[in-house]
């Protein structure tokens, strides 16, 4: 992968991290010294290589685990608070960012909201259970119904 | 990618659908922390599929399921 591919997805994701939301074009060729063009090209290079996701708009959908549009896993971490993509990114934010961290959701079949609370790595609810539909070898194809 | 009350709750979801996967959660969390760990080192560069099955291999998803191709 470009170097300077890399420097632009280390930038979206360090303004993503700090805005809590995903950054627009502006906002990352402000910190790497392009234009918003160069940056849309490179998004669109990292959403190839499946770095970071892309909406039909070719803005930022998930630069995972995080997650641009609000879900159902609202994350707090280190005193800020994102959306994650799914269950699995909703444990990633925290693991990504090194601290401790907890989220709300629902069971997908009840409803019953769920507040999972996760310390050095671990959650304080371990009876519930984690179910992925699609096989791993099929997780690109359609990484948003995935 | 979901989280459910239970295995029970999950086929309950699934009805006539063909059942995915179900871990629980505790090795969720074990895995959350394998892949996404260093998402936002500035080293990052992308996993290779050998390196994204060597995480799902080291925690035991060993099953077709969960393999890459």
């Amino acid at each position: 992968m470009d170097p300077a591919d890399l420097t632009v997805r280390r930038a979206t994701y360090r303004r993503f991290v700090e805005l809590g939301r995903a950054p627009t074009p502006a906002e990352v060729a402000a910190v790497v010294g392009a234009g918003e063009v160069e940056v849309r090209a490179a998004w669109r290079r990292l959403h190839d290589a499946h770095a970071l996701v892309l909406d039909e708009a070719g803005d930022i959908r998930m630069a995972n685990p995080f997650a641009a549009q609000p879900t159902d896993f609202r994350v707090d971490a280190g005193g800020r608070s994102w959306y994650a993509n799914c269950a699995w990114d909703a444990f990633g934010i925290g693991a990504a960012l090194h601290v401790d961290s907890e989220f709300d959701t629902h069971c997908a079949d009840c409803g019953e909201a769920l507040h999972v609370r996760v310390r050095d790595g671990h959650p304080d609810d371990t009876t519930l259970v984690f179910h992925v539909l699609v096989p791993a070898a099929q997780w690109w194809n359609d990484i948003g119904f995935t | 990618m979901l989280l459910f009350r239970s295995e029970a709750h999950v086929e309950r979801w699934l009805g006539d659908r063909p059942r995915g996967a179900i871990i629980p959660v505790t090795k969720l969390a074990e895995l959350a922390t394998a892949w996404w760990g260093d998402r936002l080192s500035p080293a990052w560069v992308p996993h290779t599929r050998e390196q994204n099955q060597g995480i799902l291999d080291g925690l035991g998803l060993t099953d077709p399921f969960w393999r890459f191709g």
